[in-house]
């Protein structure tokens, strides 16, 4: 039997398989991204989109205010991150060195897993039934004598609570698998040349979780700039985001609006991603990181 | 371990608190739905007297059946279709000389909001090619949402696959459909089902796409996000039908991650 002229046979099959694949993608996918892009430098007159290269679009947008929607979705996507970073380290930390329990590990990875595969409509609106005035934490607040706290609901603290809570598996499951593939016996190392637990942290943990961080940070940047859903539940008309303003331009048949204002969405990102390649890159974080897998 | 390490102990725990409460706060709302659902009085604070009377009303009420048959079905053939598309096509990529840069682009949904897709592919399919958008477009928005997922667990169960014993079941006289039935079925099974159910579970509870590519399709999480917008109308039957939901999923999941973290164990 002709092994080699077999294999050749299949890896002919498995190329004509990959590029069909990579066609049908470009098509669903990349194309219309493309397209996406192009579209922001049209105009709309009367109802029609005018096919006519401008500038108009992205010059209405910073001038009719929209570009504070902007740096508000930025700053809230930047402190959704920052809590989500700030709980998830050390939670992740715990779960993969210091719970004992197997049981209890795989019992938490699950409840991390399940939610995201919910409905997020209906779990984020029956926060108004638990935060509005009439809701049980505000009773409770009358009951032991504090008065009922509007800002609870309809306000920024609520959007970036809802937020929070959505994201956080995001972050911290990248962070997890990172821990998870250090080595407990460096921590062990780290303890017998005289760290303190503090310092080992600090010094050996974070650094070697360093791809899962940034990881993490970007899966959580992604959902977080474009969410619309908790913005208008819990925010009401009080806290546009960037996903509200794409719905309504694309509900009000603007396109070229909606096109530059989701192309704004994804320069962020793209902006973003470089800058934490940089940083990875000087810090010598991906190079230590590379090392580490190839080891 | 020694005494220093046994003292923060206690710190420790208290340190991961920040998750466990945020991962409390992620079912609370969940939790509270449900008991909503069975409430005489959901707009005040205690949910007392129960009442089955949202059900009953739920199962009067005629608007919710059409899209719950069309989220059905459609995540039947989006779990379907990119199981199947993720195992040829995953078990290929590995194949090649170098299959980096292929799963590089693959994974590119991940990096870009679903709102931002919906919104292209919106300005493509409709504006740019004129084309009617129903159901074919959700389809095709949820199954490029799901194939990347799907690819993923692919990948990461089939690289544990040593190609050698294909050669060696050729030397013993099987033919390509017994290679694959006997050899590499096997090991693509876990992948292929595990893709299968993530490909329905994303495609059931999708919505930034379907609000752009639905044409007038109304999906189950487009009627719920219509009736959570329609501030009039949002009555606990939206919360009748999502603990229906929520009672069928959770089990689901739970049964998949059992059997899945089982055989983890066994290898």
């Amino acid at each position: 039997m002709t092994s080699q002229a077999h294999s050749k046979r299949t890896l002919d099959w498995d190329k004509l398989v990959v590029r069909t694949f990579l066609v049908l993608w470009l098509a669903v996918l990349v194309v219309p991204v493309v397209m996406m892009l192009a579209f922001s430098f049209f105009t709309t007159e009367g109802m029609q989109t005018v096919f006519r290269p401008t500038l108009e679009t992205w010059k209405t947008l910073f001038s009719s205010g929209r570009w504070f929607v902007g740096v508000r979705t930025l700053g809230f996507a930047f402190m959704v991150t920052a809590v989500a970073l700030t709980a998830a380290v050390p939670f992740a930390f715990w779960l993969s060195k210091r719970c004992s329990s197997v049981a209890l590990r795989s019992a938490i990875l699950v409840a991390m897993t399940i939610p995201f595969f919910l409905e997020i409509t209906s779990r984020t609106i029956v926060w108004r039934f638990l935060l509005g005035s009439n809701g049980p934490i505000n009773r409770g607040l009358e009951a032991i004598g504090i008065p009922a706290q509007s800002w609870l609901l309809y306000s920024e603290p609520a959007v970036l609570f809802g937020m929070v809570i959505l994201y956080f598996p995001s972050m911290f499951f990248p962070i997890y698998m990172a821990i998870e593939l250090l080595e407990t016996s460096l921590l062990n190392a780290a303890e017998d040349l005289g760290a303190t637990p503090w310092q080992a942290f600090r010094l050996v943990v974070i650094p070697l979780a360093m791809p899962g961080i940034l990881a993490g940070i970007v899966f959580t940047m992604v959902p977080a700039m474009a969410e619309f859903v908790v913005p208008q539940l819990l925010g009401g008309f009080n806290v546009n985001m960037l996903g509200n303003s794409i719905n309504a331009a694309l509900a009000a048949l603007k396109y070229p609006t909606a096109a530059a204002l989701s192309a704004f969405v994804l320069l962020a990102l793209v902006v973003l991603a470089v800058m934490l390649r940089v940083s990875a890159k000087r810090s010598g974080v991906l190079a230590s990181a590379a090392e580490g897998l190839q080891a | 371990m020694n005494a220093g390490w046994q003292h923060h102990r206690g710190w420790r725990f208290l340190s991961a608190g920040g998750g466990f409460l945020l991962l409390a706060l992620a079912y609370m709302p969940i939790l509270w739905l449900m008991v909503l659902s069975f409430s005489e009085r959901p707009l005040s604070a205690i949910p007392f007297p129960l009442t089955l009377g949202w059900y009953e009303q739920m199962l009067a009420d005629t608007r919710w059946r059409q899209p719950m048959w069309t989220s059905c079905w459609l995540a039947l053939g989006v779990g379907a279709l990119s199981a199947i598309l993720a195992a040829a096509v995953g078990r290929s990529i590995l194949r090649l000389n170098r299959p980096g840069r292929v799963i590089a682009l693959a994974l590119m949904p991940l990096f870009v909001p679903g709102l931002t897709i919906g919104a292209a592919q919106f300005l493509f399919f409709r504006i740019f090619l004129g084309l009617r958008l129903g159901i074919w477009s959700v389809f095709i928005g949820h199954l490029f949402w799901a194939l990347p997922f799907a690819l993923v667990l692919t990948l990461v169960i089939y690289s544990r696959f040593d190609r050698v014993l294909l050669d060696a079941a050729a030397d013993l006289g099987a033919g390509p459909w017994q290679r694959f039935r006997l050899v590499e079925w096997p090991f693509l099974r876990p992948a292929f089902f595990g893709a299968g159910l993530f490909g329905f579970l994303l495609s059931f509870n999708e919505l930034p796409r379907t609000l752009f590519l639905r044409g007038t399709t109304t999906t189950m999480p487009v009627f719920q996000w219509a009736q959570a917008a329609d501030h009039q109308s949002y009555v606990p039957i939206s919360f009748a039908l999502a603990t229906i939901v929520v009672a069928v999923t959770v089990p689901v999941l739970i049964g998949f991650f059992r059997i899945a973290f089982r055989q983890d164990d066994r290898s």
